[in-house]
């Protein structure tokens, strides 16, 4: 593959990165710099295009359907997620980097913890955050220190705060309402999933990182937002 | 029980494409009413043809597939006059750090011929392939390479004049 071809194939999809594609990275400078670039490039691209949704919007279109609520499937859901979690065998940091590159839920899969946490929010947090359960601050704040994250104080409210089962022990599953936007925290105490990763599927993006000894997955609207939220925590 | 099923699943899809959905139908309209009427209109259009879907993973194909040819449907009755800069303020989000140079980006893709913006939308908001853009869009594959492409380029073009991002060796 030569620099056209690569050039080519990169402003036609830049989050897709075939083996030929990688080995022509590794011997191109100017190729790498300019896929560092589109990366960046494009992650503000994804970031304009999600325009805010108007408020309610999904519950004003079940309105219309009159639809009731959907059956209780939680644990049948966090289980999955268990399962993906307990995955993960290496941990290691990371350090954060600017131009992370964005990867589809395909070019992840579906089994990967990022991914399954995606689906786990937009599946199942509405209805959990209508069960509107009381937080313990101390029982939070616990959870957080463990993991050695910090507790976002200024412009931050906990809206949802509860145990998430794990394979090996327990996990917590944290909504804040944050200065940039609701997001979504998935604390794991005790086992870690790899090398960070970043993802977009559907309306969503997380960022899955390892941390101490165990790891954290973020889910916001946006790349920029997820950003914004793990500065506050780190 | 069948209904409840059917009430269920669709409460799923629902909760889990409105927003995504939303967002396409702005980009391909650009009017934030329009936007909601379309997928409003797209659900309903689901639920009356809920026997059509066979296959759960394809539901969201199917919506944005519903969506488009509502959209269509729309322009055919009646021209939408779209006031940008009335709608400049329900777009600026208050809760991303840097407001104004999101809205300047988002000008850059409005000011994209919808043809190419489609696909940029599908691509980069929808996760979609190109070959699954080209079903949706029903065009083959080949055009919708060369306009994203294309956009990317002009999008490039575009940043470059109002924003430090130009890349010479492009």
């Amino acid at each position: 593959m030569n620099c056209f071809e690569f050039r080519k194939l990169l402003l036609t999809d830049p989050r897709v990165q075939t083996p030929e594609q990688e080995r022509h990275l590794a011997g191109c400078d100017a190729c790498a710099n300019l896929a560092r670039e589109m990366g960046a490039f494009e992650a503000h691209v994804h970031d304009a295009l999600q325009v805010p949704v108007p408020e309610a919007l999904a519950d004003r279109v079940l309105l219309r359907h009159k639809i009731r609520a959907p059956a209780v499937r939680t644990w049948a859901l966090a289980a999955s997620l268990v399962a993906a979690l307990g995955v993960g065998i290496y941990f290691y940091r990371v350090p954060l980097v600017e131009h992370e590159r964005v990867l589809t839920a395909a070019a992840l899969g579906a089994n990967h913890p990022a991914v399954t946490a995606i689906a786990h929010v937009l599946d199942e947090e509405p209805r959990m955050l209508k069960e509107n359960r009381g937080v313990d601050p101390v029982v939070m704040r616990a959870a957080f220190m463990r993991l050695g994250l910090n507790l976002p104080a200024n412009g931050t409210t906990v809206l949802y705060f509860d145990k998430c089962p794990m394979t090996g022990g327990a996990g917590n599953h944290v909504v804040l309402q944050t200065p940039f936007g609701q997001v979504t925290l998935i604390l794991v105490p005790d086992q870690s999933f790899g090398a960070r990763v970043v993802v977009a599927d559907r309306d969503k993006t997380a960022i899955a990182a390892p941390h101490r000894a165990g790891g954290y997955i973020l889910i916001a609207d946006s790349l920029r937002n997820v950003r914004q939220t793990e500065k506050l925590l780190i | 029980m069948l209904s409840n099923q059917k009430n269920s699943q669709f409460e799923t899809l629902v909760r889990a494409y409105s927003a995504e959905l939303y967002r396409y139908a702005y980009w391909i309209c650009r009017d934030r009413f329009v936007a909601e009427d379309l997928v409003q209109e797209t659900f309903t259009r689901a639920w009356q043809g809920w026997e059509g879907l066979r296959d759960d993973k394809a539901a969201k194909s199917w919506l944005y597939t519903i969506l488009r040819n509502e959209h269509a449907r729309s322009f055919e009755r009646k021209r939408f006059d779209i006031d940008d800069a009335a709608d400049l303020d329900g777009l600026i989000d208050h809760t991303t750090a840097r407001p104004y140079e999101e809205i300047e980006l988002r000008q850059m893709l409005a000011a994209l011929p919808r043809g190419y913006r489609e696909p940029m939308v599908l691509q980069v908001l929808g996760g979609y392939s190109c070959a699954e853009i080209a079903k949706i869009m029903e065009i083959n594959v080949g055009a919708v390479m060369t306009r994203l492409t294309r956009a990317r380029l002009a999008l490039r073009k575009l940043a470059g004049v109002v924003a430090p991002r130009k890349v010479n060796n492009l």
